[in-house]
């Protein structure tokens, strides 16, 4: 049974009135108190366009990867129907796709391309939520689902996870919400997600959960949030707020690099190398920069 | 094809209309509140995003509204600093992945990588090291 024995609502768009609402909570919380992280007009601004941008692309070519989807639930090896069991075991095998969709979307630069898009804020607020990718479809971002369809979870149960997903990581884009206590063992939270857009090296390449934490804790992935403030955005910021430049400006900087390349063996590496991957190793990797940042540790650490 | 995207975009054009009508809402809202840019450069934020590199600041032009800013380093790396909102974006690069120019007052640096905007400053005064770092055309 591939069709839900009940109507889907748009969950997405059912969401964004509570979207609304918490962003302008959070702009008032943070001018009445002064506190709980910062707001900057043209920020927002950019970040909201990305949010509307994302919906136009999603319009244009979201269809591509439903179409994808179906087709490879033709191959299925089980029939799993829309029975409570398969419900909650799809729940964990779509949160588990995302955290292997958003760890490659930060290890491979073809993914990051795209996912760039959502860390490029130098400001952490529930505006940068909505700061999202124009170019997930046409990147092939939708691919780390297809083992789901493969399996035998029907598409639409699985867009349907993919929504709930996205609609739950809204809320933990802020700096209002410290830790929640025991909910930080298995939910994703605020603090988790700060560490996971900070630029700091020790925070570097952590928390790439959906909804559950676990799967960071399981694949050695975690860090805790702890006294070092996070500062927020890219390793080399972008410094602009045109929406464009935000959208395209790694795909550019691939095409760049790849036709400049000098063997096939470079242009590939700067596809599907590390983000800051070059050939001499003149430019910056996550790994490098938590290499060079544990080499100072080392180095100004007292002496046992 | 075409004729489906048209379709699929005439549907949803009332939802598009709405989301814009709400981000600028929003927009309005945080410009209401008065999140507007306060911060500025000067010498000893450069000095601190210099450190943050690991090197020394040599010498630097910061522009007459104070939002931008050009550096030399010690490590003979060039620094392009930016007023982004509430914070500073700074990009260090080595003299041969940038383009510098002066020219009728007014400085232009180019980065070979795109990502980083390119910066056209006003100059209130052309130090030495930046007239021959634009003389060698790097």
């Amino acid at each position: 049974m591939a069709e839900p024995p009940f109507e889907i609502p748009p969950i997405i768009t059912y969401a964004v009135p509570g979207f609304v609402l918490l962003i302008v909570l959070e702009m008032l919380y943070i001018r009445v108190f002064k506190r709980g992280g910062r707001y900057e007009t043209k920020d927002a601004a950019t970040s909201l366009a990305m949010g509307l941008g994302n919906r136009v692309f999603g319009i244009a070519f979201g269809g591509a990867a439903v179409l994808v989807y179906y087709w490879v639930y033709q191959f299925r090896l089980f029939d799993l129907g829309w029975t409570w069991p398969v419900l909650a075991a799809c729940f964990f095998a779509e949160d588990l796709a995302y955290y292997w969709f958003h760890r490659v979307a930060h290890e491979r630069r073809w993914f990051w391309a795209s996912h760039v898009v959502h860390h490029s804020s130098q400001h952490y607020n529930l505006t940068t939520a909505l700061r999202q990718t124009w170019t997930g479809t046409l990147g092939l971002s939708f691919i780390f689902w297809l083992p789901l369809l493969w399996i035998g979870f029907p598409p639409l149960m699985v867009l349907m996870f993919s929504a709930i997903s996205l609609v739950y990581q809204f809320w933990i884009h802020t700096e209002t919400i410290g830790r929640m206590g025991p909910l930080e063992w298995v939910m994703n939270t605020p603090s988790h997600h700060r560490v996971h857009h900070a630029t700091n090296p020790k925070y570097l390449d952590a928390n790439y959960a959906g909804v559950l934490i676990i799967w960071d804790r399981l694949f050695g992935t975690f860090v805790p949030e702890d006294e070092e403030k996070p500062a927020y955005g890219i390793v080399s910021q972008l410094g602009t707020f045109n929406p464009f430049r935000v959208a395209f400006h790694e795909w550019i900087g691939i095409w760049r690099d790849v036709t400049r390349a000098k063997s096939l063996k470079d242009a590939l590496g700067f596809m599907f190398g590390p983000p800051g991957w070059s050939p001499d190793g003149s430019r910056k990797t996550s790994a490098s920069l938590k290499a060079e940042w544990a080499a100072r540790q080392a180095a100004t650490a007292p002496a046992e | 094809m075409f004729s489906q995207l048209l379709a699929g975009f005439r549907a949803e054009a009332p939802v598009l209309a709405g989301s814009a009508a709400v981000v600028l809402f929003m927009v309005g809202m945080a410009y209401a509140l008065g999140f507007r840019a306060k911060r500025l450069l000067n010498e000893a934020e450069l000095a601190r995003l210099a450190e943050a590199e690991g090197a020394s600041l040599e010498g630097a032009v910061i522009a007459p509204d104070k939002r931008a800013a050009f550096a030399r380093l010690g490590n003979g790396k060039l620094m392009v600093a930016r007023v982004m909102g509430d914070d500073v974006s700074a990009r260090i690069a080595p003299a041969a992945a940038m383009r510098v120019a002066v020219t009728q007052g007014r400085l232009h640096a180019v980065f070979a990588d795109l990502g980083f905007p390119p910066l056209h400053m006003k100059l209130e005064e052309t130090p030495p090291w930046l007239a021959e770092l634009a003389q060698g055309g790097r």
